[in-house]
């Protein structure tokens, strides 16, 4: 059942689920490799949870196949759970035993297990140990529910939101955990809504919206794509309206975000000196004038007409 | 198998650590049964209904009534052998004393030879009273799991027989009341109440299962268990573990509380306690998760237990006899497995007289309990 290394980690073709009248995925395909974290974006409601848990043979699929470690996830999904690390979007854990004991608890599911101490350090639980899980701060139960996804060495780990509540400290050692997993050659599948992470994290990630994927392939791929241009920016000025700015040389958009105008341009010198010669007539300089990249926010908000969190 | 263990251990604690759960567990059988001991005990003098059967009818006779009926201890009522019976299996006598035919000849022969049946008082002190030559055998039916109730009577029977004797002896009269404190409290009432504590206790546990299980899945801990390898049978044989374990230390109580604080002996063998207090819980354990199969949230859940068990709790026969119940509920009563359970329970305990024969009672409970592992297995989702 189990292919050859290079087979992919999920193979999913024209999956298709709907609930009642909200058809909440459809018809996606996608695929994930072995060895790499592969992202999901998506405002809320776009269907990545329902994409996730049909992959970890929690809900069924109306139409479509799956196929995770080389097993179909809607015909044997028992084949493929002690392969398979799981962190569901919410965390669900016993309020009474402590985190250790949870652990403990879980290791006993499994075949394999990695020590109870490994856990307890990855997810940096060690001060929290012994206190039972009600008396934990969310961030902390999700680090603990992270840990739970990891307890059985899993080859195929998915985290679905797993940074939700967590501090920028807890994030950024979490980022850090995601990494070394991946160079222990764990593959990784996980949702998000911070664009920061999908950058830091993903290999490749697929947009979705609506039940469909928008848009796949890497953070570069994804931007160059749809921005082959780069983006000038600067305080909005008044007297400058967006109809004259998008008639400066080489501009091929002007947008006006949060009080910020964005001029993205093929060529950022000529746009960048008529934009001050433009400016001088009216007696002013441009604040805080810069040029950047566009971002996955870019390509985001092109893509889905807002922002991933609102 | 470790993976059950170590979830029935992980189970075990949470119940544990429920400070809540453990009180309402194990204090409210507690408090019930003390309650209504109290209740049922009453205060005051004790006094015992004796069915009087006289069956011989001649003026001895009448004289040895009039003997018993001058003992405060005593309310004699009159009756057929068969009525005074059944009367007393039905609970409304505490025992029956049965004068034979003969007696009146008996006596008139003694009074003839003064010199025989001597020492016929000595031999008064058990049960039926031993018959010799030329005596006649008393009949005296007591319940002996009633403990006090039984050996209070026995022993005023024994006083009133020795001193009936001696009368007829010494050819005078001596019918004196017999003024004995006996340091006794009314129990009658007990030996009926704890086994129908104990069948509401394992009802309770049961069905308010269904809570907890509910809350499992509203918290999604059982979606998280299924994404795991471990069987779902594990999961459902752990939690019936636990929840037996808990009926047994529930039964352990009570029963503990009867014998110790009411006197009430437990008769019965123990294999056949242990064996009705387990299909009584599996019973109503099956009820809990047919509730856990509708109930969407933990509220709704506690809202349907409720509805359940508070009119099982009055209609089951838990607190008094279901034959004294008014006749419109009594149909109700006749289909409620917690009826056939307080039975079982009740005759095998404390042998009490059974609203259905032993065999029928397991029978309808097993029924229960099929009926609901069929409806839950067919209707319990685990998300
Ligand atoms: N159990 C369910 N019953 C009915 N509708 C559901 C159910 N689960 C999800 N949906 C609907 O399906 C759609 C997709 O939901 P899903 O949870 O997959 O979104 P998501 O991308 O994970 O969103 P979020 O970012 O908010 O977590 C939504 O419209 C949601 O309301
Ligand atoms: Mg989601």
């Amino acid at each position: 059942m189990t292919g050859t290394d290079d087979a992919p980690v999920i193979e999913v073709v024209g999956l298709r689920k709907r609930y009642g009248e909200v058809l909440a995925v459809d018809g996606i395909s996608f695929e994930v490799r072995r060895g790499e974290i592969f992202g999901l974006l998506g405002p809320n409601g776009a269907g990545k949870t329902t994409t996730v848990e049909i992959l970890e043979g929690l809900r069924r699929p109306d139409d479509g196949t799956v196929h995770v470690l080389g097993v179909n996830a809607a015909h044997a999904p028992e084949q493929v759970k002690q392969r398979i690390g799981v962190q569901l979007q919410t965390a669900a854990l016993y309020p009474f035993l402590t985190v250790t004991e949870v652990l403990e608890l879980f290791r006993s599911f499994y075949a394999r297990s990695r020590p109870t101490e490994w856990l307890v350090q990855a997810v940096d639980l060690g001060e929290r140990r012994h206190a039972q899980t009600r008396q934990l701060s969310g961030g902390q139960r999700q680090r603990l529910s992270v840990a739970l996804a990891l307890v059985n060495e899993p080859e195929l780990v998915f985290l679905d939101e797993p940074t939700t509540g967590m501090d920028p400290q807890a994030r950024r050692s979490l980022w850090d955990l995601v990494l070394r997993l991946r160079s222990e050659g764990t593959s990784v599948l996980l949702t998000t809504h911070y664009m920061e992470e999908a950058e830091q994290l993903c290999d490749r990630v697929a947009v979705m919206d609506h039940g469909h994927v928008l848009e796949l392939g890497t953070v570069e791929e994804l931007v160059t794509r749809r921005f082959r241009e780069r983006a000038v920016h600067f305080d909005t000025l008044p007297g400058l309206d967006l109809a004259e700015l998008g008639r400066l040389p080489q501009v091929k958009r002007a947008v006006i975000e949060d009080g910020e105008t964005v001029l993205y341009t093929s060529d950022v010198a000529a746009t960048i000196g008529a934009l001050l010669a433009r400016t001088e007539t009216l007696g002013r300089d441009p604040e805080n004038l810069g040029i950047r990249r566009a971002t996955l926010e870019d390509v985001f908000l092109d893509l889905t007409g807002h922002a991933l969190r609102e | 198998m470790s993976a059950f263990l170590t979830l029935t251990a992980a189970n075990i604690r949470s119940f544990v650590r429920d400070r809540t759960a453990l009180f309402w567990t194990f204090a409210f059988p507690v408090i019930f049964i003390l309650l209504f001991g109290a209740i049922f005990s009453g205060g005051g003098t004790p006094s015992y209904s004796i069915g009087w059967v006289d069956q011989d009818g001649t003026a001895a006779s009448a004289l040895l009534r009039d003997g018993f009926a001058r003992v405060p201890l005593l309310k004699l009522q009159d009756g057929s052998l068969s009525a005074s019976l059944d009367a007393m299996r039905k609970g409304s006598l505490n025992g029956v004393v049965v004068v034979p035919k003969g007696y009146g000849a008996a006596v008139a022969a003694a009074r003839g030879s003064s010199a025989a049946g001597a020492g016929a008082g000595a031999a008064a002190t058990t049960g039926p009273i031993t018959a010799g030559p030329g005596t006649v055998p008393l009949d005296v039916y007591t319940d002996p799991s009633q403990q006090t109730s039984s050996a209070t009577i026995r022993q005023v029977v024994a006083q009133v027989v020795s001193t009936t004797n001696l009368a007829l002896l010494g050819g005078r009269p001596i019918l004196a009341t017999v003024d004995r404190s006996l340091q006794t409290q009314d129990l009658s009432n007990a030996a009926f109440l704890v086994p129908g504590i104990l069948g509401m206790a394992l009802m309770q546990l049961g069905v308010f299962g269904a809570v907890p299980l509910v809350a499992q899945r509203e918290k999604l801990i059982l979606k998280r268990l299924g994404a795991t390898p471990l069987p779902r049978w594990t999961l459902v044989g752990s939690n019936v573990v636990l929840r037996l374990l808990i009926g047994i230390g529930q039964a352990v109580l009570i029963l503990g509380i009867g014998v110790a604080v009411f006197g009430v002996t437990v008769l019965g063998a123990l294999w056949l306690m242990v064996a009705i207090v387990v299909l009584g819980a599996l019973t109503f354990i099956s009820i809990g998760y047919v509730v856990a199969s509708f109930a969407r949230t933990e509220d709704a859940a506690n809202g349907i237990v409720q509805v359940i068990q508070f009119p099982m709790m009055f209609l089951s026969g838990v607190f008094f006899p279901i034959e004294i119940m008014p006749s419109v509920l009594r149909p109700v009563a006749a289909v409620l497995p917690l009826t056939y359970l307080g039975d079982a329970l009740r005759q095998v305990m404390v042998g009490g007289s059974p609203y259905a024969p032993l065999p029928l009672d397991l029978g309808i409970l097993s029924a229960w309990f099929v009926v609901c592992l069929a409806i839950s297995a067919r209707f319990f989702r685990w998300e």
